[in-house]
Formats: structure tokens, sequence, C-alpha cells
């Protein structure tokens, strides 16, 4: 790093390393001479790089026009003097503005590009945001709330609160404590489109008003520092290949006193009777098969490390388990069929497993809904609840 | 400084939100506009179907308005802001104090969007040499938000700029 400058109200910063200078924040100068140190650093950083520098402007929030006219003049300045060089301007579609702006950069010279962030950038987790995978999730909150609707007091969820329910995925946990907990405000993000657009018909449907459905990176959102009281985060850090990334962005948001609440599993503990070796043996192999995509699906009892690597405090840990004593023995069938069909049927083929692996696999799965299902049996899938307070 | 939310009929539009102010105390401070067109995207977005994305595009617009109210303008009278809603759009009115010379500046500036390559002489204007043209913030809400743009006479020594805005993306 050769510079990292607050300026006014943005900031500038120039990653050697990576070629990339980061805008973040509110640029909007009266005069294109107020940006003098910003352009000064962006001439100083085009200087120092071959090929391709990155311009990041994912998190620069506001740009008015003066701004982006003093931006625009110095990267077209540095195209047209140097030959070589190409600028890649990274944006956000969370901003809304920003791609359509600096999009008409490359009309004016086609070496100046522009790559909108979004949810490719998540490749492993496409197999848990497809439509035909919904009716699971909603049936899996069903059952786990039954749970959580009594834990979440024990963790300093009250009505009234303040809440950002942080890779909300279909929408319906804030649903859930949108009823129960009354919050003063709730806002859920999530990086699917298609999970957020359910989440707002189903709210719709329900004549749910006031849960702030907003599409977002949970490891770089754009919502302010320390505005929520409660913020949650439910087997999400499991499927982020670096959750301490998530973490420092939900204490970020959190506020001081305030408590950051996180669900996730240890798939390798999930569990039954009878058959209970076969169930035993598939629910290593999905731990293993998600560590093949970068995801921890064990990460739950490592919750507590976690948090207190984050800078929390006053860490509150417990687990539950759901089973098929939870309402209906059909809807955990149900669960356990949909992982069969994602994680044997997807996951395992793209890993390029054979087809006897994937039998064997499939096999544990069954023996799994035949215990839930079994007027004698018992089946279990367990959850680690943390939560952790952000100090004052 | 007055600022309240009010929910009284504007015609068809229910208001939503109204700031007045001297005009020499608003353009004592370059740093009102973004303040004053932030606070007005929070205030009026948390209902809307993704609350952050509209603010962002709401402040974006409004803030061009303001910036170029800031730069033009006479010397004092009564600026007022306000913001009313009609189902997906929100109608943006700036009570503006003119003297003869800005009165004519917004006219022609508004009366020119409905001319020509509005999009081409928006992009010529983004990238020319020199300082902005005055304009810049209304060829942008023209092109880049599809404003519609208006401008009524309201007494002697005032405009009222009015923008009409749909800025709800359609879920994808």
């Amino acid at each position: 790093m050769i510079a990292d400058a607050l300026v006014q109200t943005y900031r500038i910063a120039f990653d050697e390393n990576n070629q990339e200078l980061a805008l973040s924040g509110s640029m909007r100068p009266e005069r294109a001479t107020d940006m003098a140190d910003c352009i000064r650093l962006l001439e100083k950083s085009i200087a120092s790089i071959r090929g391709t520098i990155y311009l990041n402007v994912k998190r620069l929030v506001r740009l008015n026009n003066v701004a982006f006219h003093t931006l625009a003049g110095t990267l077209l300045k540095a195209v047209d003097e140097r030959p070589d060089l190409k600028i890649s301007i990274v944006t956000s579609s969370v901003i809304g503005w920003s791609t359509k702006k600096f999009g008409t950069l490359t009309t004016k010279n086609p070496r100046i590009v522009v790559e909108e962030y979004d949810s490719e950038f998540y490749p492993g987790q496409t197999f848990l945001e497809e439509g035909g995978f919904i009716p699971i999730l909603r049936t899996q909150t069903k059952l786990t709330w039954r749970h959580e609707k009594e834990i979440l007091p024990r963790h300093g969820l009250k009505p009234g609160m303040t809440i950002a329910d942080i890779c909300c995925g279909i929408g319906d946990f804030a649903q859930l404590v949108h009823k129960e907990f009354s919050p003063g405000r709730i806002v859920a993000l999530d990086h699917s489109k298609s999970s957020l657009s359910y989440a707002r018909s189903v709210a719709a449907d329900f004549g749910i008003h006031g849960i702030e459905y907003t599409y977002g990176d949970a490891s770089e959102m754009l919502l302010e520092d320390n505005q929520f009281d409660f913020v949650t985060c439910r087997h999400s850090l499991q499927i982020f290949n670096k959750p301490e990334f998530i973490l420092k962005e939900l204490f970020r948001i959190c506020k001081p006193g305030g408590r950051i609440y996180i669900t996730n599993e240890k798939n390798s503990h999930c569990l039954g009777e009878p058959r209970a070796e076969s169930i035993q043996w598939t629910y290593n192999e999905v731990a293993k098969l998600f560590d093949h995509f970068d995801m921890d699906v064990e990460l739950g009892p490592k919750s507590r490390r976690y948090m207190l690597d984050a800078g929390l405090e006053d860490i509150r840990m417990e687990s539950f388990m759901v089973t098929n004593l939870d309402g209906d023995p059909q809807d955990f069938a149900e669960i356990i069929q949909s992982w069969e069909n994602v994680y044997a049927g997807d996951m395992a083929v793209k890993r390029g497993d054979s087809p006897e692996f994937i039998q064997k696999f499939r096999q544990g799965f069954q023996d799994h809904i035949f215990a839930a299902l079994h007027p004698k049996g018992y089946a279990g899938w367990p959850i680690w609840v943390a939560s952790g307070r952000k100090p004052l | 400084m007055n600022l309240g939310a009010v929910s009284k009929d504007a015609g068809e539009h229910a208001e939503l939100l109204e700031f007045d102010m001297d005009m020499d105390g608003f353009a004592s401070n370059w740093a009102y506009c973004d303040r004053l067109s932030t606070y007005f995207a929070r205030m009026i977005s948390h209902n809307r179907s993704d609350s952050l994305l509209y603010s962002n595009l709401f402040s974006s617009a409004l803030n061009e308005l303001l910036e170029t109210v800031y730069r033009l303008h006479a010397p004092s009278g009564r600026f007022v802001c306000s913001v009313a809603r009609r189902g997906a759009s929100e109608r943006i009115t700036l009570t503006v104090p003119v003297d003869a010379e800005t009165a004519i500046f917004y006219r022609e500036s508004v009366s020119l969007l409905a001319e020509g390559d509005v999009a081409g002489r928006y992009h010529r204007a983004l990238f020319a040499d020199g300082p902005l043209q005055p304009s810049i913030g209304l060829l942008e809400l023209a092109v880049d938000y599809a404003a519609r743009l208006s401008v009524e006479p309201t007494g002697e020594n005032a405009i009222r700029l009015i923008a009409e805005l749909t800025l709800e993306v359609a879920d994808a």
C-alpha cells in the first residue's frame, strides 16, 4: 500500500499488489480543485503500474457530475497517453447509477472497461439458490423457527429493536421475526435477486409491511456503521469461503452494545436410528463435498472462535436439534430428500464423483428419511447458535 | 429552516416531505446539497421495494437538482424543496427564487430537454473540456433517470422546477 488517505467524505486507497485503486464513500465536490489530492493519487497510481489498473468503485455510493467529469478527464488522458494501459472499473449493481455512468467511458475509449460485480462472485452458492429449492427453504425455516423463537430472546432480541437480517435468502425468517418480535425497523439483505423477489411477493401476499428487502453483498454492504441493535446471519457463514469477512461487516453495522446472532451447522453430526452407520457415512461425505466447493458446513462449533476473533464479547452459545419429532415427520423427510437431490444430484456430479459413490451417497439420505418416517425411528439435524455483543 | 413530513394531497400525489429555508442560507454551504438529498432519500425510500438501491438513486437525482439551484438562483427569497408520491413515481418540486437571467436559464434548459438528441448533448457535455455547463444536472436527470422536467412560474421572483421520477426497478 503506497497511500491510504481519508479525504473529506470519501476514501481513496491504492493497493499496489493488486494494482487496484479503491474509491468509497460520497464524492460530491463543488469544484474540480477540491479533488486535487484524489487526482494526484490517481495519477501517481497509474504511473506506478503496468498493464491493467483496477478502479474499484463498488462502495462509491455518491458521485456528482463535477467529480465524474474530473475523474473521467484524468482516466481518458491516461489511456490516451499510454497505449499499454488498460483501466478496468469495477462497479456494483447495488449502487444503481454507477455501471451506467462509468459505462460511458468505454464509448470514449474501449481500453476502459466496466465490470459489474454481482452474485457470480459466489459461484458455489448457485446450487443452493435455484428456484426449486425455495419450498425446502421454507420448510427448513418452519422447523428451525420452533426452536429459534424460544432461543432468540436468550440472545438479546426484544420488541422494538432495529434489526438487520443479513443473507436473508427467501426472507421468511425476517417475516417471522417481524410477526413475533415487532421490531422498530427490519432490513433484510441478500445477494440473490430471485430470492428477494420471492420474499417481497410473499410479504405482499401476507400483508406484511415494513420489511426492507435490500439487494447487496454481505461482504461489502452499503449499510452504514453502527445502525442495528440486533444483526442476524443464519446458515450463511458456513457457505462463504471467508466467513471472517462477513463477520467483520456484521460487526461494522451493529451498534456498540448491540448483538450479532449467527446459526450454522455441523453436517457430519446429522444422525438417525435405525441405519445410523450409513447415515453417518453420508453426512461425513457431505462435509467433504462442501469443502471441495470452499464451504465449511462444519462451522457450527467454530462459531465461538470466529466471534471472539471478530472482537465480540459476552459470547452466548447453544445448540438445538431439529428432529423428525418436530411436527410432521414428512416435513423432515422432504428436507432430506431435497438435500439428496442437490448434494448427490448436482454437487457430487459437478465434482466428478463416480456412479458407485453417488449411489452409496444417496443411500445415506434415503436411510435418514427411513429413520425419520420409521414409527420407532429418530432423525436429527443439529444446529449451533452463537451470539456476541459489540463492545461499547 | 423548516423540515416536516406531511401527508396532505398534492393534487393526485401524496406529499411526503417538505423543506424550506432562506436561499442565502441554503447557498451558504455547498454540503447542504449532499446532506439534504441524502436525508430526503433515506426518509422517503424505506417503503420502496429495495430501500437502499432506491435511496442511492433518489439521492443522486435530487443532489444534481440541488447543485443546479445552488449555482443558479436569485440572491434572496425562500427556497422550498418538497417530494410527493404517486404509486411508483416521485415528484420533486423546487421553488427557486430567480432574477430575469436565471429564470431564462431554467425555462430554456428545460425546454431544450424536449428537443433533438438529448443523450448525445448530455454525453458531449459530460466529456467536454473546461468547466461543466450549468445545465448538466438537468440533462443527467432527463437521460439517466428518465425524469420529466418542467418549469412553472410562481409569482414574479420565483419559479417551480418540477422533476417527475420513476426509479423503482422491476424485480429480476
